[in-house]
């Protein structure tokens, strides 16, 4: 024993902390967000920046990345940890709130340029949590319904047409529930969004009431009835993998997560999205600073170069056809026409700012799975 | 008395590790089963069994169907490694059954789901071959997903384990049996088995355990539910950041293999006795 | 010789079919790695090449540091758990010890609870003593979850040792740690050896307990296999993972080479 605490001592001394000047970044989501800030945003930033290196660890896609964040946040809160050892993390918009609230988070929008070039509504509340000032969109994602054109000429338009469509065409519509990632989940808040007898507005906008989570029992009846007919596939991942085998015609994805599988050719190419009516949620990631950052100086310049107008353009936009964070019409400019046209394909620009719904506040969010828990999946 | 101070000194570090580096952290996550909004209470057990009960039966299911299917392949691996005759298949045999052992389980996971799916490669070849036309073929991606899965991952290591033990066994009363006209099958159940069975069952136990506790199987093959309780565990903790569920299932998971273990261990107490 | 005949068919027939349930989803793990474009109804990939190997191997990615970091951390994992395995293991099997049955459920505790919930604890109680992010703390890490293996094989390797051998040698003069290090434990080397192996296989594949004790300081390889695996990032995964090969079959082969030595030195004398 005591040897191994030796060699421990020895070996905790080797791996030293880091320098001053690295930059940290921790990000949830896909390998392609954690590429994304390794070959361009770093590159770009030490070059700005001489003498710094940024460092970035992904911890995973989904909500689950985001709450290993969230989870080394409350470790190092609760060990009274005086720097921590992240300076900037990219989190899903559901964890910001939790953040805020548990004062992890230092407030810097208004000290950075691009501050004042976010308009949209979810950078001030994060499902009904006020978040204002503390997060910068990185991007905004969206779910939408894949299909393949080759197979489904006319797609359905709207969550009713869809009903219609899975009848006809049995076990070709796939989703992955609700455990298996926020493309499912979205499909079904979608639902309730549809077929719920209550104010779709209420549970996008609050406020909490619990007389409200008593007039879903149809929608869960139907959509009970609906899944008999659907595949349920495993995770957002396994939608676009069944997708891929042709095992499905059709299913919601994540638009950004269905591009980068396009970029990487386990997609045909000629796939395309729909935004059916009433809508489908989306969510933004955000940039967020913790508060114990080491070097907070460091992590605001990365974070106002990284929500740049030019960086929006060139890296959000045109690399990976993600939905800009900052309002677009500061991103438009710096693109020319193709890149900006093809990031609306699919769903135009018009289908986005009607169909491009908020996931419900929280303790709906929390009230609507647990009823699919117990309606539906049983 | 002095004897017995030897046996705690020799045990104490390997149980100093684990009781400091596990099991107090894991004292706070117990306690929090029993917090319910601040007071200590069940109820988020009998939230766990409302929501996952038959999660629960399935977990059990599924994992004991895999032990047992582990159990014999293993056992038919490791008889043929020590007691067949054709030196050639026990090379081959030897060379090839150890290859998923090295896959980690993610990898398997995500294997096994391009491989076992309705268009995955197996159908792929099997149609090709002219075994099967496109209509016929069927996926796997369910409860039978996650068997394989298992299966595939975890018979090489337990069948290292009992070819190992198999080796090491005395070779004279198993060639007097063969002298006498036993048949091979009889020598593996009536000679070889009895003597091996401890490390069978240890590696078995140790099976149990790790399919209990693998998450990303279950996440990456099967959709439906019922589920594995891992899956379960997971989706509390992201979804709803339900710590007290999370950790009553997580009991509930503990007690579910400790009574697994406990199986092997009144065996052996007996043996020792 | 008519009976080598008859048996050629069905022996034949049950490997063939062996090395397609074995060989089928590795022979997908290998496609994948090579496949830039594969989708249906293609049942291979449309195009060839090495883009994702570039991706892997990018210089920012650090991908053979990682590796090696990994391999030193499984290593000194290996080391340290048969260190505390052994004496535990040898007094479990064969002395007298009080709470015997408990102890040994001690040990499996840390697979048997899902750890998911207990790692923002483990952290905190890492961040307090200061083992966040060095490679000693994720070592503890691995070694809490490879001595279930170590102990429990160890204990069963023990008792598979007659008694008698080690008392013969104690009757001849030989003192209690040589009868042990001479009879018993060569003895017990195979099933020690097969703990070895998959203390190093545990350790090497460990991913979320890395992340939160090691990460940002100490990256392994599994960190990026995890993020590409759960995101379906076929390529990324199945490179990865044939990466992660090459050690584990190079420690099993040193592994085996060393033992059989050994046991046959034994013999030998």
């Amino acid at each position: 024993m005591k040897t191994l605490l030796q060699t421990s001592l020895i070996l905790g001394l080797a791996a030293a902390p880091a320098s001053a000047a690295d930059l940290t970044v921790l990000t949830a989501g896909d390998q392609n967000m954690v590429d994304y800030v390794n070959d361009y945003l770093a590159p770009i930033f030490e070059k700005e920046n001489p003498g710094t290196t940024v460092r970035v660890v992904g911890t995973g896609p989904g909500d689950a990345g985001s709450q290993k964040i969230v989870e080394r946040f409350d470790a190092q809160a609760k060990a009274n940890v005086d720097k921590w050892d992240a300076d900037v993390a990219v989190v899903h918009e559901k964890f910001a709130g939790p953040l805020v609230k548990n004062g992890y988070l230092e407030s810097y929008r208004s000290k950075i340029p691009s501050g004042e070039m976010v308009t949209s509504e979810k950078a001030k509340m994060a499902l009904g949590a006020n978040v204002d000032g503390y997060v910068m969109p990185m991007f905004s994602s969206q779910t939408a319904i894949a299909y393949n054109p080759a197979l489904i000429p006319n797609p359905p338009k709207s969550y009713e047409e869809l009903v219609t469509w899975a009848k006809e065409n049995p076990k070709q519509f796939g989703y992955n529930g609700i455990k298996g990632g926020a493309s499912g989940v979205s499909f079904v808040m979608g639902w309730i969004y549809a077929f719920g007898d209550g104010d779709a507005n209420k549970l996008m906008n609050g406020p909490f009431e619990e007389a409200e989570t008593k007039k879903w029992d149809k929608a869960f009846a139907s959509l009970k009835d609906f899944t008999t007919n659907a595949t349920l596939t495993p995770g957002n991942a396994g939608t676009l993998d069944m997708l891929s085998r042709g095992e499905i015609a059709m299913g919601p994805v994540w638009v950004d997560m269905f591009y980068s599988w396009q970029a990487d050719g386990k997609l045909p190419p000629e796939m395309k999205l729909v935004l059916p009516a009433p809508g489908m949620p989306g969510q933004p990631m955000h940039y967020v600073i913790p508060a114990k950052s080491p070097n907070t100086e460091l992590a605001e310049k990365f974070v106002a170069l990284a929500t740049s107008p030019k960086i929006q353009a060139d890296g959000i936009v045109k690399r990976f056809n993600w939905y800009p964070g900052i309002d677009a019409k500061y991103v438009q400019p710096e693109l020319d026409k193709a890149s900006w046209d093809k990031l609306f394909v699919d769903i135009s620009p018009d289908d986005l700012a009607s169909k491009a719904k908020p996931f419900p506040i929280a303790p709906y969010n929390s009230a609507i799975l647990e009823a699919y828990e117990k309606n539906v999946a049983n | 008395m002095q004897k017995r101070l030897i046996a705690i000194a020799l045990v104490l570090p390997a149980l100093i590790m684990i009781v400091l580096f596990f099991i107090v952290p894991l004292f706070a996550s117990v306690v929090g089963a029993f917090d319910v909004g601040g007071v200590l209470g069940l109820g988020n057990f009998t939230k766990s069994f409302e929501l996952y009960s038959g999660d629960m039966i399935f977990t059990v299911v599924i994992v004991t169907v895999s032990t047992a299917l582990i159990g014999l392949l293993s056992i038919a691996i490791g008889g043929y490694l020590t007691l067949g005759e054709n030196p050639r298949a026990v090379a081959i045999l030897r060379w090839l059954y150890r290859w998923p052992m090295f896959i980690p389980f993610i990898v398997v996971g995500q294997v096994m789901r391009t491989f076992l799916a309705k268009n995955g490669l197996m159908n792929n070849i099997l149609v090709s071959l002219g075994l099967l036309t496109p209509l016929q073929t069927i996926g796997f991606l369910d409860w039978r997903g996650i068997v394989i899965a298992f299966v595939w991952k975890q018979t090489p290591f337990v069948t290292l384990l009992v070819a190992g033990a198999m080796a090491s066994l005395d070779r004279s009363t198993i060639e007097a049996a063969r002298n006498l006209g036993a048949s091979r099958l009889r020598i593996l159940i009536e000679i070889v088995l009895p003597q091996i069975a401890t490390t069978l069952m240890v590696g078995l136990i140790l099976s149990f355990v790790t399919m209990m506790s693998v998450l990303s199987v279950p996440l990456m093959i099967n959709a439906q539910s019922p589920t594995m309780l891992t899956a379960d565990i997971a989706f509390r903790i992201n979804a709803h950041g339900d710590y007290g569920v999370a950790n009553a299932l997580g009991l509930i998971s503990l007690i579910l293999t400790a009574g697994a273990a406990l199986i092997y261990l009144r065996h052996s107490v007996k043996e020792r006795s | 010789m008519a009976r080598v005949d008859l048996w050629w068919l069905p022996r034949a027939l049950i490997l063939g079919l062996l090395a397609f349930i074995i060989f089928g989803p590795l022979t997908n793990l290998v496609l994948w790695t090579v496949a830039e474009k594969w989708y249906f109804p293609h049942m291979l990939p449309l195009e060839y090449g090495f883009s994702f190997w570039q991706r892997v191997f990018a210089p920012r990615g650090n991908a053979m540091g990682s590796l090696l970091t990994s391999i030193t951390i499984a290593i000194l994992t290996v080391i340290a758990s048969l260190a505390l395995a052994i004496p535990a293991g040898y007094a479990l099997s064969r002395l007298k010890l009080p709470f015997r049955g408990l102890i040994l459920l001690a040990f499996l505790i840390p697979q048997a609870f899902p750890n998911l919930p207990v790692y923002v604890n483990i952290a905190r109680f890492f961040y307090q003593i200061g083992l966040n992010g060095t490679i000693a703390g994720v070592v503890m890490v691995h070694v809490t979850h490879g001595l279930v293996y170590a102990v429990w094989i160890a204990t069963a390797a023990f008792s598979a040792v007659d008694t008698d051998l080690e008392e013969a040698a104690r009757s001849i003069g030989a003192g209690p740690f040589r009868a042990f290090r001479d009879v018993t434990l060569p003895l017990a080397a195979p099933g020690l050896m097969a703990s070895a192996i998959f203390v190093f296989l545990e350790s090497l594949d460990e991913f979320t307990g890395t992340y939160f004790v090691g990460a940002p300081d100490v990256t392994t390889l599994p960190l990026l296999l995890y993020t590409a695996g759960s995101g379906g990032n076929y390529q990324i995964a199945s490179i990865t993972a044939l990466l992660l090969l090459v050690p584990s079959i190079g420690f099993m082969l040193v592994v085996e080479r060393f033992l059989r030595a050994d046991v046959l030195s034994k013999v030998g004398h």
